[in-house]
């Protein structure tokens, strides 16, 4: 019994390892975040398909580029990073709102339960990368987002930057838990939510995180779904609801990439 | 990535070193690798392992603290949640989704701001409160919910065992 039993709890760890694996292999052959691509590159994908293919078609009237990330389950919150930064580089003012509340965040942080110690290198790297971003850089923007483009794509900045965003999200659905329990479904109470969908690396990222991400930071987002829905148009959603979008993604089923309007 | 690694086990490492919880010990085998660690526990007082002093061995993966360690005893154990060759399985050492165990929701999981003395400061709840739903030793948790006193005599002689004591 006993050692039927192991190996079967064996079995399953090794299932487990195995998955892993597999997805680590598909996903290490996509970068963190790829150049910008001509957004009829999508067309290859889904060649054959009248309702991709026309979506996509109407898609182009909007959007010149598209930049992909890898799909590991954290590619809303890399996309939104990128996307983001890359806005701030021209933005000066922006930018340096934001470096003020990404200062302060950590404090907040710690004030809402987060243990200090475990906090403060994510906040520190994240500092790091907004520091090394700087519009106010002497070389010029050309240099800066190639900069950028340097540290999303080592694994150890992009990551960090990814589970910074992630410690936000989760910290303002514990801020608001009144307001966000009411999008939570099934039996999750607020706070298993965060932890098992929002702070751990890999999960995959829902409207929820979406909007507290966005309230947090006081960003707007414009997500197109490009899906198999009916009509020729890509449906496009706000977050938060009406606000002016300065992060444009694509979303497919499972998957955000950044775009750029024309 | 290893870099970032390094960089969190050697602080953690210095917090455990400079202020440890009571009855926990832990740090690098090597100094030259910061990516295997021994930890001593001590049985929690007033349970069947109070007592003992029981080492285990963590490793840490090279994207640590992004996924969390693994940990083994590395003495001999007989405890519903620990595998006979000593792995641990108690859901703080792993990810959500990552579940042989089929853990409960509320249950602690691993995220990066956990850290090794959350997981220690765990491994002696459990010592002291096995959870026999997810049986890792089938037969210790059978033993443990229906005879009681045979397994804490086996918990006395293991105790005795790592004091080097005759059993």
């Amino acid at each position: 019994m006993e050692s039927f039993e192991q190996t079967d709890g064996n079995r399953d760890e090794l299932i487990i390892q195995q998955q892993r694996e597999i997805e680590k292999e598909i996903s290490e052959s996509t970068p963190l975040v790829s150049e910008q691509l001509p957004l009829t590159c999508l067309r290859a994908e889904y060649e054959g398909d009248e309702i991709f293919t026309a979506k996509i078609q109407e898609l182009a009237k909007k959007y010149k580029f598209i930049r992909r990330t890898r799909p590991d389950g954290n590619c809303f919150f890399r996309a939104f990073a990128y996307s983001y930064l890359e806005y701030l580089i021209s933005n000066n003012s922006a930018y340096q709102e934001f470096r003020k509340l990404a200062e302060a965040s950590k404090e907040k942080l710690v004030q809402l339960g987060f243990p200090s110690f475990t906090l403060e290198d994510f906040h520190d790297t994240f500092m790091e990368v907004i520091s090394r971003v700087s519009p106010e850089n002497a070389e010029g923007t050309a240099k800066v987002q190639s900069e950028l483009h340097k540290i999303f794509n080592e694994q150890g900045y992009s990551d960090y930057v990814v589970v910074y965003l992630r410690l936000i999200t989760s910290g303002k659905l514990q801020e608001d838990a009144d307001f966000y329990q009411n999008f939570i479904e099934g039996d999750f109470t607020i706070e298993e939510f965060r932890h098992q969908e929002v702070e751990p690396m890999y999960k995959e990222s829902d409207h929820i995180h979406i909007i507290a991400l966005c309230t947090a930071i006081g960003v707007g987002v414009r997500v197109e779904y490009l899906d198999r829905g009916e009509g020729s148009q890509v449906k496009a959603h706000d977050f938060p609801e009406g606000s002016e979008p300065t992060v444009y993604l694509i979303y497919r089923p499972g998957h955000y990439d950044i775009l750029y309007p024309n | 990535m290893a870099g970032s690694a390094l960089r969190r086990l050697m602080a953690e490492y210095k917090q455990l070193t400079m202020d440890p919880p009571e009855g926990i010990a832990a740090g690098p085998i090597s100094e030259d690798n910061f990516f295997e660690w021994e930890a001593l526990i001590a049985g929690p007082e007033g349970t069947c392992f109070e007592g003992g002093v029981f080492p285990a061995r963590l490793v840490f993966p090279p994207d640590y603290p992004l996924s969390p360690p693994k940990m083994k005893f590395t003495c001999d154990m007989f405890h519903p949640n620990i595998f006979a060759d000593g792995r641990v399985c108690i859901s703080i050492l792993h990810a959500p989704g990552d579940d042989p165990m089929g853990y409960e929701l509320s249950a602690e999981r691993w995220s990066p701001v956990q850290s090794v003395e959350k997981i220690l400061l765990s491994v002696v709840s459990m010592l002291a409160e096995p959870n026999d739903e997810s049986g890792a030793n089938v037969d210790a948790a059978i033993m443990w919910r229906e005879r009681r006193e045979e397994f804490n005599r086996i918990a006395q002689r293991l105790v005795r065992k790592t004091l080097g004591l005759p059993t």
